[in-house]
């Protein structure tokens, strides 16, 4: 039995007669073949890297697991359509907090239609990704039993300066992340999340270094989709934190060179997130909780 | 008394009555204050940098020295005009071979005009500094006392594939570089200048870590500056391979976020070295000297 994603904080969502990916009982998550290329390229994608002796173990396991294609039941009732069967990340995850972040400053490759260069261009500009080298794509952050979650609107979190994005990545791993607290974000969970041998950190750095050396893919508008379980640490476990790489219809041949776009935008993630645990008791000095209330952050993307 | 400097590779040049920087005999290079902000925004970068206490030495020494301004007569016969005075690069050098990396598949600011913006993405897709994040803007190769410099017009190496990049920086470091394009470059020189404790690759590498920490400057439109001395090897003695960083009109506050561009740009001339000194056996699959030919490279004498 397919049903809607509970844990999806971006891209097209399936419900209410849209058009959307759908997940099953046994890990599976069944995402629709999108029109134009894109579809065609993702799978294209997905078979080649299955199937590349290149790829090492430790960068492998950073990838979805890709079972081939599917005919299903589409979620917005168009009938029977094409899926790419992948490995559902949230599976056995409880109340996961996560963030879609797409990297790179440029989303565009050089061969893409002079259209889609412009459109992503206007948006690279827009957003955080030409200056920071990365955007929210989504986001939402587990608070408790009674909050649920916090999950900004997608577009209150596209266009943020250095500081609002520095607020976020510390709200992310704070005990209390919703807007209505005045209070710092406390930076609580930094240390067993971000930081630590099996961290986010350790794990962006092993991508990292595999970034510096391969040329077999150039990854636009790819993300890195980061997630751990609040609950896991307040119940005294490890909080299960994890990278994955999501998002492949823009992916190209490497011929030789270097993913130096998305390198430079991983950078500077690593950057921002090592900030967090190295000065865990910094607030944001130019941007203030209530800044962000004012830059209307809210449920839901209502003002 | 000033003159034209020998090396130049890159940049307005003077001479002719056109303007252009200008050398003494002590070490020191004349820079003409440029119009618009260009000028105003290199001297208040020089002028920062030298009094940063946040520059590490290690880092501070692949920068020009900065001597401040003086007046000077211009190159091009338009009397006394403000020049920047900088650490002469090639002082002492006797006859160095130069490339002009500049690093950065986005060589404008978020922050700079529209038209300007425009004009600097027009080039960046035209050349080969948005596929690989770089490109050479000034090239030559000391051969021999005989041959002189092998000094290619900058049109044949403005749009290059990644290939003929590869080409160009096995070239940059082999013995048998000539006027015959039909030779595979040999690299007889890639361990030593640009491998070694003391080589290019490894003062690329502290160059990159420095990168990934600094949220000081973002670098727009600068370069990196590769030089040594072929004569030196040829005679047993160490190249005297450097990097050095220049052009620094469009150089912005960095505000807290890494120079992820530069960095990207320069991590990935960092790869195109690594391979040369791991595979300098390797001849370019998909460029050969021949293709370089049917772009035509052309000799300072005019020959092709």
């Amino acid at each position: 039995m397919l049903k809607v994603p509970d844990h999806q904080v971006a891209g097209h969502k399936a419900g209410n007669g849209k058009l959307g990916p759908l997940v099953d009982d046994s890990g599976h998550f069944y995402k629709p073949l999108q029109g134009d290329e894109r579809g065609s390229n993702e799978v294209s994608f997905y078979a080649s890297f299955s199937s590349n002796t290149r790829i090492p173990g430790h960068i492998r396991r950073f990838f979805p697991n890709f079972y081939g294609t599917q005919l299903v039941e589409a979620s917005d009732g168009s009938g029977l359509q094409p899926h790419l069967v992948l490995q559902d990340l949230t599976l056995g995850r409880v109340n996961p907090s996560i963030m879609d972040i797409k990297i790179g400053s440029r989303t565009w490759p050089p061969q893409a239609t002079k259209d889609y260069i412009s459109k992503c261009l206007k948006k690279d500009r827009e957003s955080s990704s030409i200056p920071l080298g990365f955007r929210f794509s989504g986001l939402q952050i587990y608070e408790s039993r009674e909050l649920g979650f916090w999950k900004p609107g997608k577009r209150s979190i596209k266009c943020l300066s250095a500081d609002e994005v520095k607020l976020i990545l510390r709200k992310f791993v704070s005990s209390h992340a919703s807007e209505e607290m005045d209070s710092k974000p406390d930076c609580t969970f930094a240390s067993v999340v971000y930081g630590g041998s099996a961290g986010i950190l350790a794990q962006l750095l092993e991508l990292k270094a595999w970034f510096e050396d391969q040329t077999i893919y150039h990854f636009y508008s790819c993300s890195v989709l980061m997630t751990y379980e609040k609950e896991l640490i307040s119940n005294g476990k490890s909080p299960n934190a994890e990278i994955k790489l999501v998002d492949f219809a823009h992916v190209v041949e490497g011929k030789g060179v270097i993913d130096h776009n998305f390198l430079g935008g991983l950078c500077s993630l690593i950057k921002f997130i090592s900030e967090i645990l190295t000065t865990p008791d910094e607030c944001t000095t130019e941007s203030s909780s209530e800044d962000f209330r004012k830059n209307r952050i809210s449920e839901d993307g209502a003002p | 008394m000033l003159k034209v400097p020998n090396h130049q590779v890159a940049g307005h040049k003077a001479g002719d009555g056109k303007l252009g920087p200008l050398v003494d005999d002590s070490g020191r290079f004349y820079k003409p204050l440029q119009g618009n902000d260009r000028g105003s925004n290199e001297l208040t970068f020089y002028t920062s940098f030298s009094s940063n206490t946040r520059i590490p030495d290690h880092i501070r020494r692949f920068f020009p020295k900065f001597y401040g301004t003086q007046l000077v007569e211009a190159s091009d016969g338009s009397g006394l005009q403000p020049h920047l005075v900088l650490q002469d690069l090639n002082f002492g050098r006797v006859n160095p071979s130069i490339m002009d990396i500049k690093i950065g598949s986005r060589t404008w600011a978020p922050q700079a005009l529209e038209d300007y913006i425009q004009k600097c993405l027009k080039k960046d897709r035209e050349t080969s500094s948005l596929p690989i994040g770089f490109r050479l803007s000034g090239f030559q190769i000391y051969q021999n006392r005989e041959l002189g410099f092998w000094k290619p017009e900058r049109t044949s190496f403005q749009s290059l594939s990644a290939d003929e990049v590869k080409l160009f920086l096995r070239k940059f470091v082999s013995s048998n570089t000539s006027a015959n394009l039909d030779l595979q470059p040999d690299c007889s020189f890639a361990s030593i200048v640009y491998g070694g404790s003391t080589g290019i690759l490894s003062q690329l590498l502290e160059l990159k870590a420095w990168f990934e920490d600094q949220t000081i400057y973002h670098f727009y439109s600068c370069s990196i500056l590769i030089m040594y001395e072929k004569d030196f090897v040829s005679n047993g003695k160490i190249p005297c391979a450097e990097i050095k960083l220049i052009d620094f009109a469009h150089v912005y506050e960095g505000k807290g976020v890494i120079d992820h561009n530069f960095l990207g740009g320069l991590c990935s001339l960092i790869k195109f070295v690594s391979e040369i000194i791991t595979t300098p056996d390797e001849c370019t699959t998909e460029a050969s000297p021949k293709d370089i030919q049917k772009n035509q490279i052309y000799f300072e004498n005019g020959t092709s």
